[in-house]
Parts: structure tokens; C-alpha cells; sequence
């Protein structure tokens, strides 16, 4: 594809920007790297420690007298930001391991492999006591395999039973009809190997899983999720764009690995009165803004500036993603007295969700986008599916332009290159 | 013509059998992997088809729905539904046997809901799911309850116990027919072709099973007059492979292959069905538990498997062949190749393989088994 016409030339004199970083992102980005030094001493101290997939219940450990827990994909965006992704790519294909090697799950595998905490962020991932994922892809099985022998633990798989191709507009019936979208027979199994995973960590740590503070969890998790759909819908229905994505992916995704607890529900409120407050004064991330974009896929761990480039320079701002979407439409849970089915419920198909056609096209709508910009990682199964959402959203008058590269291997990212296509599917397809 | 012809015949027109019995007026049940009890299929009294790919027939018609990454013989399956390549069929079973097969059942829907012009057979998921854990064997004892739901409504009679009984005996003799068609690879030296190999145990899954039997033990009564095959001795391992063009090739450089761990070749005839007791039960038992699954089984199994096949196939050398974009197998390979190389079997590694190889394709591919062979033959000598 050329270039198109003045790529890089108009940063200076492009829309005015109007954006202060968030506090509350900024607060909750400082509570993360604090919780983490807090973790690796309780795990030196001897404390249990979890490494497990997004998609899994990380509720349980906090209702187990809080065992610390710390998400993959979490693990993959640090090491990732830190530029270290290359660096640890380049070993796994030393030992053998294929060139086209899934990259998001196998980073922290990757890292585990050179056993070298004094190369790795933040002073290094503490050595889990246990490995937990759902087997939602074959390469899973692989991944935590070895690392579980890298780390000379057990892994805990959960089975991954396969998804309806479609339930019709399920993000207005998850909360309270989940039994139904989900389907009975899966959340049969999903229950059940939840209170095996409860069985075996009480067996293994000596800690007492509490129902009480269950119920709590998922009452603070209802509560602080709903901050979260009132700030999806205030950026969606705000024009300009009030928060810039690279400031609700911070806060959302580190607000979010604290979910179930106070200090989460008072900093997504925080999050909410910030964002409130900007659109009351009527800031944005740019004053001058023509074009509203969607970002399709993960979030571009290792360059979340590639955003700003097209605010400077054509007033394009990328207004959401699914981070903040599926907070707002996936998570909220009313249990109907039986709180471990609704959390079985919660997790089990939320990457399918995200990967819906359907959902993409109604957030599409909703935040009023001239045009989505679809990450496309040609190393990951997840990836497989994305241009249905091409088609659905251009048949719902939404143009699409899929780019190819992967959220945390910048050894392929070609920048310039990138950019270039942005910018003309901006300027072809999405100005008025 | 003979036994061996007859099942070449099936291999390389599979659909012939299929078509023949639809033009009796039965009912063909396409499946796809070999992770879907066909024995319940025939117990219903309709033709179970296994479906394939055709590195011959493009995928033109997948590109315009589907992405290039994902496991090229699903694609392939999919081009070839998309284009009416198997309009003979009457229902389709998708089981859960991996993430690319799961995504091609999903792929249908999607296709038919931005193109409703787009018509496919009635389908059925049979969700195998992945672990060997009592709890997930509760899960697949109900989705055999549902896939038998399904086929009754489909054949419209009941599946009786004794017809599944006598669907497991059938498909079990086959198996243990086959096991002495791996025999006759692994002998010293072999009395067949990994090429006809292939022909034998693909056509079983495209044919009734009866009328395959009866053309193994044809087959089979005749193994004595088989010639030697005098090529350097070597086990495949790595992707699934649908169809004969890697084994071609690798047979035509002074090679002939005496096994692999592949669901087209010697890992078809593994673990018989139980044929003791409740017969739906069996059929759990062996769809949830069977180990060979490479795609779910974990690294040391897949290690464990692979060393054990080259051995007993008494293999010189192994060659991996891992088409592109099947993730799974490429994970076992690095530690498949370590315990190969203690056990003193080397081995060569094609990473990245087109599903359709084009001519350069195989002139690589030549070049680098021929001077590998070498290598084998030379270490043999010494």
C-alpha cells in the first residue's frame, strides 16, 4: 500500500490537544506497581502466589483471605511496554521454538524460561505456587505445560466447553439472564470445577475459602462495574472525546485487576468523577475534533502512543475499545443466591464476547465511530474470526481497516508503514 | 481389481462410496477429524463420511470470508463446502477436536449470517472438549447422549444398543485389520509403502466399514506376496496430513516411510472401543479418554507417543512436517526432537509448510530429505 500524502507533516499544526493525563488512571497505575512490590514480599515471605489467564475466576483468591494473583496477559502488557518482548522472542527461537510462536500468552513463558528476575520488569514475577487457565485454545495446554515446568508448579486447567456462534444482543441480558445466554450445561461443568479449584487451594495453602466474602466481592464487582457503564456511556455520548484510549486503557485495565474490592469501587468512582467532570468543562483529547475511531482488538501494549498520532494530526481521535466496553457490558453479575454459578457465568465466554460481530457493531454505534482501526496478530487462533467483524460492521455502515501486527512483539511493527495506512483509510474512508 | 486398488480408488476419489449409497437413498453424515464416534453414525444406518481437504481445489471461496492463519486442511474443508464439493452430504458433525475446527463450525453461521445466500447441511457441534479428568468425562457422556439426539432425528429410528454394539464390533475389527497393515510397515524389511499406507487406512474413513473389512482381509491373506521395500526407513510426525503429497515425495528420495503419528495413518486403529458393557458408555469412555489427541495431549505425552512409534517402527530417521499455522504439534517438536536424538534417532524439521507446495516447494523439500536420507544411509553403513 503507498503512503499516503503527508504522513508526519501536519503534527505540528494539527488540532489543538486538550488532554491532561487522569488522575484517577495515573492513581490506579501507582497502586498496581505498589500491590505488585507488596506481592513479591508476601510471596518471598512464603504466601501462596497465582499466575493464571485473564479469563479466570481471580475472585476465588481474593475470597481465600486475598492470594495474590497476577494475570498473564497483565504480565505480557509490562514486559512488553518495557521493550523486552524482542529480547525474550529471540531466546525462545534459540531453544527451537517456531518463529510464529503465539506471542501473548508466551511471553511470560518466554520470560520464565531465562529465569533471569533481574532482567525482567519491576523486579521480576514472583515464582508462582500455581498455574490456572481456561483451555480455550490448543496452544493453552502447551503454554502452561511449560511453564508449569519452569516453575516447578501445578497448573489448574479449566476445560473450555465451545460457545453458540451467536446470542442475540446478550450484553442486555448478561446481568440478569446469564443462565440462559451462557447455557446450563456449561456452567454445570464450569461450577463444578470451580469448587474443585476451591478443594485444591484450600488443601494446598491451609487458607478457608469464604462464601461471605464472596458475596461481597461480587457486590463490590456490580458496583464498580457500573461506574464503569456510566463512563462507557458519558464517552460515548460526548462529543468531543473527553479521555484520550490511551488514558482508559491504563485505568481501566488496572482498575479492573483490583475489581472486588473498596479501593477498586472508589477509584472507578474517582475515574467517573474525572471523567464527569471533564466533559461538565467540556475538555477534550482534541478540541477540534472531526473523526471518531474505534480500536478493534488488544490494546497496543507496546506503543500506546501510536494513538496520539492521528489526534495531532487529523483530529482523529480513537474514542473506545473493548476494555472499557466489556467492563461496561460483560462483568456485572446479579447472583440470584448462587454466586459461584453468576462468577462461573462471568468469565468462561467473555474472549468470545469480545470477539462478537454483533456487540462490536452496537459499541461501534454507540460511540458514533466513523471508522474502526482492527488489529489483526496473524500468530494467535483469536485473531481468526476478525473479518466477520469486518463485514458486519461495514454492512452496518462502519468502515474497517485490519492492520497486521502483534500488541506485544514490536520486532514486526512497522511504524511508519502503519501510520501511513491509517492515515489513508482517514482520509478515503472515514472524512466526511 | 484387487484389495489394494479398490481402497486406492476410495482414497483418491473419496466420495464414490458416499455417492453410490445417496443414490440408493441412504443418508450420508459428513464428520470432520477423527475426534466424532462414526460408529454411532453407522449404528443410526446412515454413511459416515469423513471430510477432508484438497490441496488441489484452492481456497478462493474461504479468503473472502475467513483469515490465512489458521490450520490450511480446515480451510481447505471449508473451500470445498463453500464451493459444492460436498453437496452430497446430508448433515455435518463438527466435533470440538481443535480450536481451528471449532472456528470452522462458527465460521458456517457467520458466513450464512453475512451472506444468507450461503446454504450449508444441517450441523451438529459435538462438543469433545479437552482434559481426561472424571468431571470432563460427565460433560462428554452428555454431549454423546446429545450427537445420539441428533442422529435419531436425522435417520428418524432410534439408536438401539445392539446397533451400536455391532457398530463398535465392525469398527474395532477394522482397527485391529489395520494394526496388522502397521505390521507390515514396521517388518524388516517393510512390505508396503507409506504412500499405499496412507491409500488403505484414509479409504476405511470414506467407505462402509464392512466393505473395507472385507478388502483388508483380502488384502492381508496376500501380505506374504508384498515386495520389500528396501528404502531407508522413516517415521512422520507433525501436522495431520489429509492426503499423500509430503509422503510422495519423501518416497521418491530412496525412503520409505513405516509409520507416523498422524489420525490419516497409524493413529486411526489406536484404542478400540471397550467392546464390553454398556456400548453409548464405551463410546464415551474411548471418544473422551483415548490419548493420542495431539492437539490436547500434553508435551511429555506427545514425546512419549512419538518416541515410542519410531521405535517400534524401527524408523532410522523421523521428519517432522508441521504445516504453517498449526500451532499445536510445533510446541512438541523442540522436546520430541531432544528425546529422538537420545534415543539415537535423528531427525529433520520442515516448519512453516504450505498446504498446496508448489513446485519450488518440492524441490526444496527434495533437496533437503535426499542429503538426509544420505546422511541415514551412510550412518547405517558405518
Amino acid at each position: 500500500m503507498s503512503a499516503a500524502k503527508g504522513v508526519g507533516d501536519q503534527s505540528k499544526t494539527g488540532p489543538v490537544k486538550d488532554a491532561k493525563p487522569l488522575k484517577s488512571a495515573m492513581a490506579a497505575a501507582q497502586h498496581q506497581k505498589e500491590w505488585f512490590k507488596n506481592a513479591q514480599e508476601r510471596v518471598r515471605a512464603g504466601e501462596p502466589f497465582c499466575l493464571a489467564n485473564a479469563d479466570t475466576p481471580h475472585e476465588i483468591f481474593l475470597a481465600m483471605d486475598d492470594i495474590p494473583i497476577v494475570m498473564m496477559q497483565w504480565w505480557s502488557a509490562i514486559i512488553s511496554a518495557k521493550q523486552l518482548s524482542g529480547y525474550y522472542f529471540d531466546r525462545m527461537g534459540d531453544k527451537g521454538y517456531q518463529k510464529n510462536v503465539c506471542r501473548y500468552c508466551a511471553l511470560p513463558l518466554a520470560c520464565a524460561i531465562e529465569q533471569d528476575p533481574e532482567h525482567e520488569p519491576w523486579g521480576g514475577l514472583p515464582k508462582p505456587t500455581l498455574l490456572l487457565a481456561q483451555l480455550s485454545c490448543d496452544v493453552h495446554t502447551k503454554v502452561f505445560e511449560l511453564l508449569a515446568r519452569a516453575y516447578n508448579c501445578h497448573f489448574f486447567p479449566f476445560e473450555y466447553p465451545a460457545p453458540a456462534p451467536s446470542y442475540p444482543r446478550w450484553w442486555e441480558r448478561l446481568e440478569d439472564d446469564w443462565e440462559e445466554v451462557i447455557g446450563s450445561h456449561v456452567l454445570d461443568l464450569r461450577v463444578e470445577e470451580t469448587k474443585a479449584l476451591i478443594r485444591y487451594l484450600e488443601v494446598s495453602t491451609g487458607r478457608q475459602f469464604s462464601h461471605k466474602t464472596l458475596l461481597e466481592i461480587m457486590e463490590l464487582e456490580n458496583e464498580q462495574e457500573e461506574y464503569f457503564k456510566k463512563i462507557r456511556n458519558l464517552i460515548a455520548e460526548t462529543r468531543p472525546c473527553p479521555v484520550s484510549l490511551r488514558d482508559q486503557l491504563a485505568a481501566t485495565m488496572n482498575l479492573q485487576w483490583h475489581r472486588g474490592t473498596q479501593w477498586a469501587v472508589d477509584h472507578t468512582r474517582m475515574f467517573y468523577e474525572e471523567v464527569k467532570e471533564k466533559a461538565d468543562k467540556g475538555e477534550a483529547v482534541c478540541k477540534d475534533e472531526k473523526i471518531r475511531l474505534m480500536w478493534i482488538g488488544r490494546g497496543l501494549w507496546h506503543n500506546t502512543a501510536f494513538y496520539q498520532y492521528f489526534e495531532e494530526k487529523y483530529g482523529a481521535v480513537f474514542t473506545n475499545s473493548m476494555y472499557l466496553s466489556i467492563a461496561a457490558d460483560g462483568y456485572i453479575r446479579h447472583h440470584h443466591g448462587d454466586p459461584l454459578r453468576a462468577l462461573a457465568s462471568r468469565h468462561i465466554y467473555m474472549g468470545y464476547c469480545l470477539r462478537d460481530p454483533e456487540w462490536q457493531l452496537n459499541e461501534a454505534k454507540r460511540y458514533g465511530v466513523n471508522g474502526a482501526v482492527m488489529i489483526v496478530a496473524s500468530n494467535c487462533i483469536d485473531s481468526v474470526g476478525n473479518m466477520f467483524i469486518k463485514m458486519v460492521l461495514e454492512q452496518g455502515g462502519v468502515p474497517v481497516l485490519p492492520i497486521y501486527a502483534d500488541v506485544v512483539d514490536a520486532r514486526e511493527w512497522k511504524d511508519e508503514e502503519i501510520k501511513a495506512q491509517v492515515s489513508q483509510f482517514i482520509e478515503e474512508r472515514c472524512m466526511p | 481389481m484387487g484389495p489394494l486398488e479398490t481402497m486406492k480408488k476410495h482414497y483418491e476419489q473419496r466420495d464414490v462410496a458416499a455417492q453410490k449409497w445417496k443414490k440408493q437413498g441412504g443418508k450420508v453424515v459428513g464428520y470432520v477429524s477423527d475426534d466424532c464416534p462414526e460408529e454411532m453414525i453407522l449404528a443410526a444406518g446412515l454413511f459416515p463420511f469423513r471430510i477432508s481437504g484438497d490441496p488441489a481445489s484452492g481456497t478462493a471461496e474461504t479468503d473472502k470470508y475467513t483469515e490465512s492463519f489458521y490450520d490450511p486442511s480446515v480451510r481447505s474443508i471449508l473451500n470445498m463446502l463453500l464451493t459444492g464439493k460436498y453437496d452430497f452430504l446430508d448433515y455435518l458433525v463438527i466435533p470440538h477436536a481443535s480450536d481451528s475446527i471449532l472456528k470452522l463450525y462458527h465460521q458456517l453461521w457467520w458466513i450464512h449470517r453475512v451472506d444468507p445466500s450461503k446454504q450449508f447441511p444441517p450441523l451438529h457441534l459435538f462438543d469433545i472438549v479437552h482434559t481426561r479428568f472424571w468431571q470432563t468425562g460427565q460433560y462428554v457422556r452428555d454431549q454423546v447422549r446429545a450427537l445420539k439426539e441428533k442422529l435419531e432425528e436425522w435417520s428418524g429410528k432410534e439408536i438401539t444398543a445392539s446397533a451400536l454394539a455391532r457398530a463398535i464390533t465392525i469398527g474395532n475389527e477394522n482397527k485391529a485389520l489395520l494394526k496388522q497393515v502397521a505390521a507390515l510397515r514396521a517388518s524388516e524389511p517393510a512390505h508396503l509403502s507409506g504412500v499405499e499406507a496412507l491409500q488403505i487406512i484414509g479409504s476405511s474413513m470414506v467407505m462402509l466399514k464392512e466393505e473395507h473389512n472385507k478388502l483388508l482381509s483380502q488384502f492381508l491373506k496376500g501380505a506374504s506376496q508384498l515386495p520389500a521395500q528396501e528404502g531407508v526407513r522413516l517415521f512422520i510426525e507433525g501436522s495431520d496430513l489429509d492426503n499423500s503429497q509430503f509422503y510422495e515425495l519423501v518416497e521418491s528420495c530412496d525412503a520409505t516411510i513405516v509409520g507416523e503419528n498422524s489420525s490419516w495413518g497409524n493413529r486411526y486403529s489406536d484404542d478400540p472401543v471397550d467392546p464390553s458393557g454398556d456400548p453409548f458408555e464405551a463410546i464415551a469412555e474411548r471418544y473422551h479418554l483415548r490419548p493420542s489427541r495431539p492437539r490436547i495431549q500434553s508435551i511429555e505425552q506427545r514425546v512419549a507417543y512419538c518416541v515410542r512409534s519410531a521405535l517400534e517402527a524401527k524408523a532410522q530417521g523421523v521428519i517432522f512436517f508441521l504445516y504453517e499455522w498449526d500451532p499445536a504439534p510445533s510446541w512438541d517438536q523442540p522436546d520430541q526432537a531432544k528425546a529422538l536424538e537420545d534415543k539415537g534417532i535423528p531427525s529433520l524439521s520442515f516448519n512453516m509448510q504450505k498446504y498446496a507446495m508448489s513446485d519450488r516447494d518440492r524441490e526444496t523439500l527434495k533437496k533437503d530429505v535426499k542429503q538426509f536420507v544420505a546422511s541415514l544411509s551412510k550412518k547405517k553403513k558405518h
